[in-house]
């Protein structure tokens, strides 16, 4: 193995395949990411106000959810998705993309319940007798009291969460969505080359989620000031 | 000075945990009359705080009635035969807290209006309008405009209790109101609360301030392990107490 030739391979290849496949895969990567980050932000509220809900058989079948999911691999779960739902919804046949998409979002509602939920329970006890001792209703005190200050624990967290999950989306690859993994798996179908598009897509994501992970950096920086005004 | 008129009757108050292996409260009974200042004190742990935080039913109460302003509120229904909307008799009583529990993310203003127009449907204007009067009541007028974490312990204390006051409730409770507070700040939190005892508020105060006990408390309670062990007033719970409990208590506090 020699450094500078998979130094130049990088070089040419890179510039012959950058929008052909790391463009086109940074756009599935990415797409794939804030798809399932914002649909499971929904899915992740209803479970986690089932996980607090009042009525005891709600908080099970949202725990039950939230331990089988995150208690195995998401590679098993992509693999269950993808090959169950097309036969139990035949809509889903051949709707390969989707299958994954909806495998990840059910993946992340788990992981983001948790982050509502640690989130709202996060602020002091106090603040809700307070507003509930004041003759608010639970309702009033949840939407003007607990959700305002609960935003400033859960929005950083999703910001993390959304980071892990364009790392994560890598695994669909395994059915050759076009994300960057597949297009890394088509440039050395192409070329026979194996480190030069490994490196090339490594680095790609690197700078994907250190571009973010800035980004969360400051958008954290603002809030932690509204604290202190 | 009191007139006698019930307003809260606590009747065999208890508050079990783990079954009945912890009794917080252990069967109180006690009537508190419109005008009273009544102050319990007793060691830590004798159920003083988790009797006053029943009262409001922050703590719902194993058994025992609750009858404020003619309405059992331990009770699922109210007297109508509808379900017993707790929210409307708490907003009749005020609380403090010792951790003042006032809200980060709004304003002082905004602390003091926020159930008065929610809760009671009065307008902005209206409610700032009170919140500023009372706020220029405890002096802190030119603080409207603040936030919570600009203020010193005994500011928060007294926004604290102007804001119950803004929902104009009948009785205010206290829980260890100067117990979270700097020592150089527990005299303008008391004189806000003398001022209104002065003006005949009803209060129940759960404190460690013997000398406000004494100087401001028509009726002081003494409670240890759950019950309620001596009342009376001041003079004759600190001048000539009974039960030796008591009187262990005040030689260590006094």
């Amino acid at each position: 193995m020699n450094f500078a030739t998979i130094g130049q391979n990088i070089v040419k290849l890179t510039i012959k395949y950058w929008d052909k496949f790391l463009l086109t895969g940074m756009g599935y990567t990415l797409s794939l990411a804030a798809i399932t980050v914002a649909v499971g932000a929904i899915l992740g509220s209803l479970i986690a106000l089932l996980r607090m809900s009042k009525f005891p058989p709600f908080r099970w079948i949202a725990s039950i959810y939230t331990e089988i999911i995150r208690g195995t691999p998401m590679l098993l779960q992509l693999y269950l998705f993808y090959f169950a739902l097309p036969q139990l919804i035949p809509f889903l046949n051949r709707k390969q993309y989707l299958c994954v998409a909806i495998a990840l979002v059910c993946n992340s509602a788990a992981y983001v319940s948790e982050i509502i939920r640690s989130g709202i329970q996060a602020v002091d006890i106090g603040q809700t007798e307070a507003a509930r001792s004041l003759g608010l209703s639970s309702r009033l005190t949840m939407t003007e009291i607990i959700l305002p200050q609960a935003i400033k624990n859960i929005l950083p967290a999703l910001g993390n969460e959304f980071i892990m999950i364009v790392k994560d989306t890598s695994l669909a690859s395994t059915f050759f969505i076009g994300d960057l993994m597949t297009q890394c798996l088509l440039i050395k179908g192409t070329t026979y080359l194996t480190m030069e598009p490994l490196i090339m897509v490594a680095v790609v994501y690197f700078v994907l989620t250190f571009i973010l992970t800035k980004l969360l950096a400051v958008f954290e920086r603002r809030l932690r000031r509204g604290d202190i005004r | 000075m009191a007139t006698y008129d019930k307003l809260i009757e606590v009747k065999n108050l208890k508050k079990y945990y783990n079954g009945d292996a912890i009794k917080a409260l252990d069967g109180v009974s006690v009537d508190i009359n419109k005008g009273d200042v009544m102050v319990v004190i007793g060691p830590s742990g004798s159920g003083k705080s988790t009797f006053l935080r029943s009262l409001n039913l922050l703590e719902v109460p194993t058994s025992g009635e609750i009858i404020f302003e003619g309405v059992d509120i331990t009770k699922k229904k109210g007297p109508d035969g509808k379900k017993l909307n707790i929210d409307l008799h708490r907003q009749k009583m005020g609380m403090v807290f010792q951790h003042f529990n006032l809200f980060p993310h709004k304003t002082i203003l905004q602390n003091m209006t926020l159930a008065p127009m929610k809760v009671k449907g009065v307008s902005q204007a209206e409610a700032e309008a009170k919140a500023m009067e009372l706020l220029g009541r405890v002096g802190l007028a030119d603080r409207a405009g603040a936030y919570p974490i600009q203020l010193s312990g005994g500011q928060k204390q007294r926004v604290a209790i102007v804001r119950a006051l803004a929902m104009e409730p009948d009785v205010m409770l206290f829980d260890e109101p100067t117990s979270a507070l700097d020592p150089e700040m527990v005299g303008e939190v008391l004189d806000v609360m003398k001022r209104l005892a002065h003006q005949g508020m009803t209060m129940v105060v759960v404190t460690h301030e013997m000398g406000f006990a004494r100087e401001v408390g028509n009726r002081v309670l003494f409670m240890a392990d759950g019950k309620l062990l001596e009342e009376g007033t001041p003079d004759q719970i600190f001048n000539h107490p009974q039960n030796p409990r008591l009187q262990d208590f005040l030689s260590k506090v006094l």
